[in-house]
């Protein structure tokens, strides 16, 4: 639309303008209502499951609802960090993704530049063969995965958890990408300085693209850290669990308890929390990244 | 000079390339590969196996509960998938409209589920959901009678509850991927169709649906092959009860591989799985590229 | 909180420490798996700290309570395939034919025992060689023999006029008495009777137990079901479902809400394993719970019978990561230990496998066992078959079929038949 057909007519459509707004105020304030409503909804069970933890066992199965833990009580977590194997837990997990993240972030990096920068024979295959790997599903490899794992006696080891969650095509595709984009000029300026394809990568690909490499890292981390399948046929023993599967396969010698369940969940839970709501943007970010939508 | 650069480049792309190479190697082709001769064996999950042709297949197109984990799954796909892509675009549409802290609070409710882990989702659930003191049969028990249910011990309940729970779990991602979409349809295509008078169905079926349209297929497609490989909700949810009812196609392998010691069939079951999977990637790219080709 | 976390990661640290040194020290670790919750749990922790205490710088054991059932069998099956796994484990004596299959136990030669001190003779010969291979290979030592009991409200007995003049229940016996019973019991919110209906495993021993009662035979020469058992089995499941259609069971109840009914007051009778004892009489002790008492399950048809299983210990089999023969001997040693303190254990409601402690008076003074005691002359064990047993194809067959039926979701004649079907067909 252009200003000069617009001008003659702006009066016969202001007050049509007006009672759009007006209307779309109203609908406008419903819709809000409405999201917020949503979002309360959403939000409930994961405040429905706080609550209760913080809540004396008797008063858990009273079977009234009290929206807010009175009288409120840590015993829950106490027991849980103290009691139980938690401690260990943490320690595997935090070890298993930390160790994921890094050496599929090496990995990726390195590949992701090399089939973006250089040309060697078999480039293209190998592209091909990233591609490729992202159609498919690591859930089928999950018996050979264990005959694999188990020849190299690495079953119910915390290298054997790592292993077959190296599979990431999708942060090499990522780096690929980016790496294309850095401009050429960069690159021949530092060529000629003398600088050869490691300092290239490390001095100026890498520090270019540093908020792609956060990004990928707080994902792969935070995928590490919830995966279920794969640590849960790996591990056999208390003692190599990670938090997601040990809250799931140790019974507590002690009965039943709703509250101190829920707890040891939580706490399981609690880092990637904390990690999403510190980079909340990085994680958007890289999550979008790895669906295809440059964010 | 031109010969040693050359040679510097292949040296530098073979050491940035082999972690990836080896990784990929043994991690990946290799059990790929040991997936398809484990299939045509009768071997245990760790040892030998005599090579029995097509007996695996046969077998499995035998197998009532075959079948019912892949119509399960089929079931399950639809029953989080469609409400995902749907519920995802309408509270897309809800955050979008929001600003400031408000906004950045409401996405945070819809979308703090989807990075925690399964365990967490898990428990809550189960808690929320459980047929004592769970919550939520305040709501369901009014529509039986008056009488708690078990949700997760009716069969005809179990996969739309896991569903649910799925779309609650996982819809952060959607949710992100359209208003990623949102944000990219230009202002002025609003503005511009409101000086026409365009009312906000007009706008919404003429301008959002169509420009959102490519970001739909793409949330529904990944989806799809997402949860074709779903286990672990169903996995932890009907543990104890009637897992055969609800049994889904990666709890089939495991069930035959982990638990009957039945390696081959596993592996049969596996390769049948990569294949459908593979065959909906391959298809998925296809409507990518031509997507892509139409821009 | 954080600092309760770095404490916590200290003490793990330690704990990797001592265990990497511990070769060098004089106390041996025993890596112990078991799947022992509730009460159970409760005690056995008791017997390990009081084990620990007395072998203190000899022999520590390191507990790890899996989840009962499926879950704990298929972490031993995957990992002893890979070498893996603990040095003695808890086990179902139900599933030693399907744990033989596998290849996860091992064999406990008669030299081994005799080390040890572990003779047949202090066993109930049925019992011992429940843990044999058909050429009499010894594959686990028994611990205890528990069943199914019937727990009743004394209360709501007398109210109804059920309660004879003895504190047990009066004219149970045959169908049409119980169904009677039941009718009578169901009244103002409250069942006359509860049983976990949505757990597979209670299914399988209400239903296992009926069978028998009627004569049923459930597996015999490779055939399940053959013959007139089907309709007998038919029977079993129809009158389980009964309950259920009358309302005098509550339908889909799960383990703990079971429980809850019975001692909440809202179900006036519960039939659960023996397990369960510690349970009523730790809440009864705390002045939570009504005048109650348990009973062996009421004959309702032929003749009296009860499911029975046996909590066992075995070894291992850890492929390519056998015991060291002095470990063997430590674990034989502390097998016999256990057994020796029995006593302990039968406060969780089980009778001891050991007879030195059954026999004893200490035992035969223990209540409420001893009013029970009397379905150890008609316990009937699960089929022996490597289909059969804890987290075997026939529980989860019991889960499949007959625990719908119960529920009223299926037709109990259906059940029957797709349940001898499914099982069948696995049969090799």
């Amino acid at each position: 639309m252009n200003a000069s057909v617009t001008t003659p007519s702006e009066e016969l459509i202001v007050p049509a303008r007006r009672s759009w707004v007006r209307t779309f105020d109203h609908i406008g304030f419903i819709a809000t209502i409405l999201t917020a409503a949503g979002a309360v909804i959403w939000a409930f069970p994961l405040y429905w499951g706080l609550v209760t933890s913080l809540k004396p066992d008797a008063d858990v199965v009273k079977g009234s609802i009290v929206l807010y833990p009175s009288p409120f009580t840590l015993e829950a977590y106490t027991h849980a960090l103290f009691q139980t194997s938690m401690g260990v837990w943490y320690v595997n997990s935090l070890i298993t993704s930390v160790a994921t993240t890094i050496i599929v972030l090496i990995m990726a990096a390195g590949a992701g530049y090399a089939i973006s920068q250089l040309n060697f024979p078999g480039r293209r295959i190998l592209w091909w063969m990233i591609l490729a790997s992202f159609m498919v599903p690591i859930q089928a490899l999950i018996v050979t995965h264990f005959v694999l794992l188990s020849q190299f006696h690495l079953i119910n080891t915390l290298a054997g958890v790592v292993g077959p969650q190296l599979i990431a095509p999708v942060t090499v595709i990522i780096y690929k990408q980016f790496f294309d984009s850095v401009p050429r000029e960069l690159r021949e300026a530092a060529v000629v300085d003398g600088a050869n394809e490691f300092q290239l990568l490390f001095r100026i690909y890498l520090p270019v693209n540093w908020g792609i490499t956060t990004a990928l890292a707080i994902i792969t981390f935070i995928a590490a850290w919830n995966n279920f399948l794969w640590p849960f046929l790996a591990v056999t023993s208390q003692d190599k669990m990670n938090v997601t599967v040990g809250i799931t396969q140790v019974y507590d010698a002690f009965g039943v308890h709703y509250a101190r369940d829920l707890a040891t969940a939580i706490l399981g839970g609690l880092p990637v929390a904390v990690v999403y709501l510190i980079f909340q943007r990085r994680v958007t970010q890289a999550i979008m990244l790895s669906a295809g939508i440059k964010g | 000079m031109m010969l040693k650069s050359k040679r510097n480049e292949l040296l530098a792309a073979a050491v940035l390339m082999a972690p990836f190479v080896i990784i990929y190697g043994v991690l990946f082709v290799y059990p790929t590969l040991r997936m398809v001769q484990l299939s045509f064996t009768n071997a245990p999950l760790i040892g030998d196996g005599k090579f029995v042709g097509l007996d695996n297949f046969i077998r499995l197109s035998r197998d009532r509960l075959f079948s019912t984990a892949v119509w399960d799954t089929i079931y399950f796909v639809l029953l989080s998938v469609i409400p995902s892509t749907i519920f995802g675009l309408i509270i897309a549409l809800g955050v979008n409209r929001l600003k400031g802290w408000v906004q950045s609070v409401v996405l945070a409710c819809f979308f703090l589920p989807y990075i925690l882990p399964v365990s967490l989702v898990y428990r809550i659930w189960a808690w929320m959901l459980d047929k004592d003191f769970g919550i939520a049969q305040y709501a369901i028990a009014p529509f039986n009678g008056g009488v708690n249910i078990s949700i997760f011990r009716t069969i005809p309940l179990f996969m739309p509850a896991v569903g649910l729970i799925t779309v609650w779990w996982l819809i952060g991602f959607n949710v992100l991927l359209f208003i990623a979409g949102l944000r990219n349809i230009s202002k002025e295509l609003y503005e511009a169709s409101a000086l026409d008078g365009a009312g906000r169905w007009v706008q919404f079926t003429h301008i959002t649906w169509p420009l959102i349209w490519p970001v739909t297929v793409l949330v529904l497609t990944i989806q799809f092959i997402l949860q074709l490989k779903i286990f672990d909700q169903v996995y932890l949810f009907s543990d104890g009860g009637r897992a055969d009812a609800t049994m889904v196609m990666v709890q089939y392998i495991y069930k035959q591989a982990f638990q009957q010691n039945h390696g081959g069939l596993g592996a049969a079951a596996s390769l049948v799985l990569f294949l459908v999977i593979v065959i909906f990637s391959v298809l998925q790219f296809q409507l990518l590229k031509t997507r892509g080709g139409e821009k | 909180m954080i600092r309760g976390l770095l404490r916590t990661a200290a003490a793990a640290t330690a704990l990797l420490t001592i265990s990497v040194f511990s070769a060098a020290q004089a106390a041996d670790t025993l890596v112990w798996w078991d799947f022992l919750g509730g009460g159970d749990g409760v005690r056995m922790k008791a017997l390990i700290d009081e084990f620990n205490k007395e072998h203190a710088g000899k022999i520590q054991i390191e507990a790890t309570t899996l989840d009962w059932g499926t879950p704990f069998y298929t972490k031993v099956q995957t990992s002893t395939a890979v070498g893996q796994g603990p040095d003695i484990m808890t086990y179902h004596e139900s599933r030693i034919p399907l744990g033989i299959s596998t290849g996860s136990l091992s064999v406990i030669t008669p030299e081994e025992m005799a080390a040890s001190e572990i003779k047949a003779s202090d066993f109930e010969p049925a019992d011992w060689k429940a843990a044999q291979d058909a050429d009499g290979k010894q594959y686990a030592i028994p611990l205890d023999i528990h069943s199914a009991i019937l727990y009743y409200n004394k209360t709501l007995l007398k109210q109804a006029g059920l309660l004879g003049d003895d504190g047990k229940p009066k004219g149970f016996d045959g169908i049409a008495n119980w169904d009677a019973a039941l009718a009578k019991l169901t009244a103002n919110g409250v069942s006359g009777l509860t049983f976990p209906t949505a757990d597979n495993a209670s299914t399988w021993r209400v239903f296992y137990t009926l069978l028998n009662q009627e004569d049923g035979v459930f597996f015999k020469d490779g055939k399940f079901l053959d013959g007139d058992n089907l309709d007998k089995a038919t029977t079993a499941i129809a009158e389980m479902q009964k309950w259920v259609k009358n309302g005098w069971t509550p339908k889909q109840t799960e383990y703990a809400g079971s429980i809850a009914q019975f001692t909440s007051g809202k179900a006036a009778m519960m039939i659960n394993g023996v397990w369960e004892v510690p349970t009523m009489v730790d809440l009864q002790k705390k002045g939570q719970l009504f005048d109650w008492g348990a009973i062996q399950i009421p004959t309702l048809y032929a003749h009296a019978a009860t499911w029975a299983d046996s909590h066992s210990f075995a070894i291992p089999d850890r492929k390519g990561n056998p015991l060291t023969p002095a470990k063997r001997k430590e674990v034989l040693d502390t097998i016999h230990w256990f057994n020796e303190h029995s006593l302990e254990w039968a406060g969780g409601g089980h009778l001891p496998a050991f007879n030195p402690v059954r026999d004893s008076d200490a035992f035969k003074n223990l209540k409420p066992n001893s009013d029970y005691a009397s379905l150890a002359a008609t316990a009937v064990f699960d089929p022996v078959t490597p289909l059969a047993g804890v987290a075997s194809p026939v529980y989860d067959a019991a889960g499949n079929y007959a625990m719908p039926a119960v529920n009223g979701e299926m037709d109990p004649a259906d059940a029957a038949s797709q349940m001898r079907d499914d099982l069948q067909g696995q049969v090799q």
